[in-house]
């Protein structure tokens, strides 16, 4: 469990540093992997850890590295690579990930951690995910980091109590599902409309 | 009653409009006003005692009905104002929104009130999207990226609750409200005191509080004028009964730092802050009543902070005021703008002159909104400075009472620009006038 909870965190990493999109959509594609064998081994398997398991394999493994795969293919090389990660945004990813060890420090004691490692793990995740919000400026980049933060999230819910409610990752998944085809069509939306793939670019909305 | 009873109103114009498609005829759209107007009486009937008992869930579910009936009236005329808009897709997404909203007010788990939250952002976020333009466009991302932020941080708050009360293997049933009532001594307090951080900010989000607050303005103003109103007279007030619930469910000391209390009196006092600076500087007539939502839902948080019944009463009646208020000058606000060929307030100007009666019904609602007695909101305002008075929150009191009265002399400067001439225009022919 813990080395699935690595990978993640390594991907997550990967997609903090990636300029080129289509590195992006492999990487979302591999978390969406480990995190389908992750539910298929946190717990005995069932009907229902199957089906569940399926359903990231689609979403997260499948549906939505597609989506933006598919989109990435129609726009022009310029428009498929990111700007350079900024150097605020490594130091930021250093502190905030070595500030988890502070709250499995603070929560320790109250027992609510499962699996020490891997909430460290999920948790860094997490952390970079905001981190990359922030930082990158491509459209699909941050409709990556957004999932990449909800990746984390369900790796967090294993360390802390086993797995998510079924209905709860069932409508996590839908949800997500629905997000990220808004998402990638009105990005697609976007670049016909401004020629522009860059977040940045969008401050017409003031005052 | 059964929340499914309640999700069939909507239920019908989705199937509705996926059957008719393009042939969504304008005679349709009244059909659609009439259904939604039927289930918003039937179901006020059915709950007719629990409302006349004051009974929350009730009152939510009514305005709820209520703001959706009268939106979907106005849809009827903002579709013909619009016709590049698709209607067969506007309805649709308009139907699902409307479910998301009764899926918030009926709500008996934490869970479902998150999923629904979001199902909310994603559809109401489409509906802007449907607008097409690039504004619209800039708007339906930020709003649907930073709703979906916040809401992954409630959802974390949502976890640690759950992790914490494994043990009951209760499943999804682990977050109803009723059960963690009963089991929150429980839970050691730095759980309680984290999950109320993640869950008030990420449902604080949704609700247009003041820090979280940068995604509402762009959103409330660039989506269609009829989903304005749903999305600040219901959408806000719905979120922020959400934190209520919560909190109620899940309690911790007030008055304590970063209790849920304590949080919503400082992010409901800056709201109010924000908003009110905010109104003085605005062009755009949707983005002046949006940043009037943010000011509004403040007053609301912080009487909700006071954490007594009477305050949490004062706030429902402030909710239920403010969403048939401020619902209505949005949809004003979108005929006006079409009226104007501008949503500029520059331009937007002699409205007395050009249309009387629009005139008069734009000059209550935003009087009502600036707090004007005998005005329904001027009262609940008063009673909830009341509260603060017998609490000793002088340094909310202060904030707040400075904040308003900029909130009216923003408003009702606002308010005379549009009624009157242009009074830039006049400037410089009056002194010409005296140089003769």
């Amino acid at each position: 469990m813990n080395t699935f909870g690595l990978l993640l965190f390594l991907l997550a990493l990967g997609l903090l540093w990636s300029r080129t999109m289509s590195y992006t959509v492999w990487f979302l594609a591999g978390e969406g992997v480990l995190l389908s064998l992750m539910v298929w081994t946190a717990e005995p398997l069932t009907t229902v850890t199957v089906l569940v398991g399926l359903g990231t394999l689609v979403v997260k493994g499948g549906l939505i590295p597609t989506l933006i795969h598919r989109l990435l293919r129609t726009w022009p090389a310029a428009f498929r690579r990111d700007h350079p990660l900024p150097l605020w945004a490594y130091g930021t990813a250093v502190l905030v990930v070595l500030a988890v060890s502070h709250v499995i420090h603070l929560l320790g004691p109250t027992g609510v951690i499962h699996h020490t490692l891997l909430f460290l793990y999920a948790l860094a995740s997490i952390h970079v995910g905001f981190v990359m919000i922030v930082a990158r400026r491509h459209l699909l980049a941050q409709l990556a980091s957004l999932v990449a933060i909800e990746n984390g999230l369900v790796v967090l819910a294993v360390s802390l109590a086993g797995a998510l409610p079924t209905f709860i990752e069932l409508g996590l998944l839908i949800d997500l599902s629905l997000a990220a085809t808004l998402m990638v069509w009105m990005s697609h939306r976007i670049h016909h409309e401004m020629q522009t793939t860059d977040v940045i670019t969008l401050r017409r909305l003031r005052g | 009653m059964s929340s499914a009873w309640a999700l069939g109103g909507p239920a019908i114009p989705v199937v509705l409009t996926g059957v008719l498609r393009r042939h969504l005829t304008q005679g349709w759209y009244t059909v659609i006003a009439v259904w939604t107007s039927l289930v918003g009486l039937v179901l006020g009937g059915l709950v007719w005692h629990l409302l006349m008992q004051g009974r929350e869930w009730a009152i939510l579910l009514d305005v709820t009905n209520l703001i959706a009936a009268t939106s979907a009236w106005d849809s009827v005329f903002w579709l013909r104002e619009h016709p590049r808009m698709a209607p067969h897709r506007y309805y649709g997404w308009w139907s699902l929104f409307w479910a998301a909203l009764l899926g918030i007010a009926l709500a008996h788990n934490l869970a479902l009130a998150w999923l629904a939250v979001e199902f909310s952002t994603l559809t109401s976020g489409a509906l802007i999207i449907e607008v097409g333009d690039r504004h619209a466009l800039e708007a339906a991302w930020k709003y649907i990226l930073i709703a979906s932020v916040g809401l992954i941080v409630g959802l974390i708050g949502l976890v640690f609750l759950y992790a914490s009360l494994r043990y009951q293997a209760l499943g999804w049933a682990t977050l109803n409200y009723q059960n963690l009532h009963g089991q929150f001594p429980h839970m050691a307090p730095i759980i309680r005191t984290l999950a109320t951080i993640f869950i008030v900010a990420g449902f604080g989000t949704k609700a247009g509080l003041v820090p979280f607050h940068t995604w509402l303005p762009d959103a409330h103003s660039e989506a269609p004028s009829p989903v304005s109103g749903l999305l600040s007279g219901v959408l806000l007030g719905l979120s922020l009964f959400t934190v209520v619930r919560f909190m109620a469910a899940v309690p911790t000391a007030g008055g304590v730092f970063l209790s849920g209390p304590h949080l919503l009196t400082i992010f409901g006092t800056l709201s109010v802050v924000v908003g009110a600076l905010a109104l003085l500087v605005q062009r755009d007539i949707k983005r002046l009543l949006a940043y009037s939502s943010i000011e509004q839902v403040g007053i609301m948080a912080v009487a909700v902070g006071l954490g007594t019944k009477a305050a949490l009463s004062l706030a429902l009646w402030q909710f239920v005021l403010h969403a048939v208020i401020k619902s209505s000058v949005f949809y004003g606000a979108g005929h006006l703008s079409v009226l104007y060929q501008t949503q500029r307030l520059k331009k937007i100007t002699g409205l007395l002159a050009r249309h009387p009666a629009g005139a008069v019904g734009w000059a209550v609602g935003i009087l009502a909104l600036a707090g004007l007695p005998p005005l329904g909101l001027a009262y609940t305002e008063w009673l909830i400075f009341r509260q603060l008075w017998q609490h000793h929150a002088y340094l909310v009191i202060g904030l707040v009472a400075a904040s308003l009265t900029v909130t009216f002399a923003a408003l009702a400067y606002h308010l005379m620009r549009t009624l009157w001439r242009d009074m830039d225009a006049l400037a410089p022919a009056s002194a010409a006038s005296e140089v003769l």
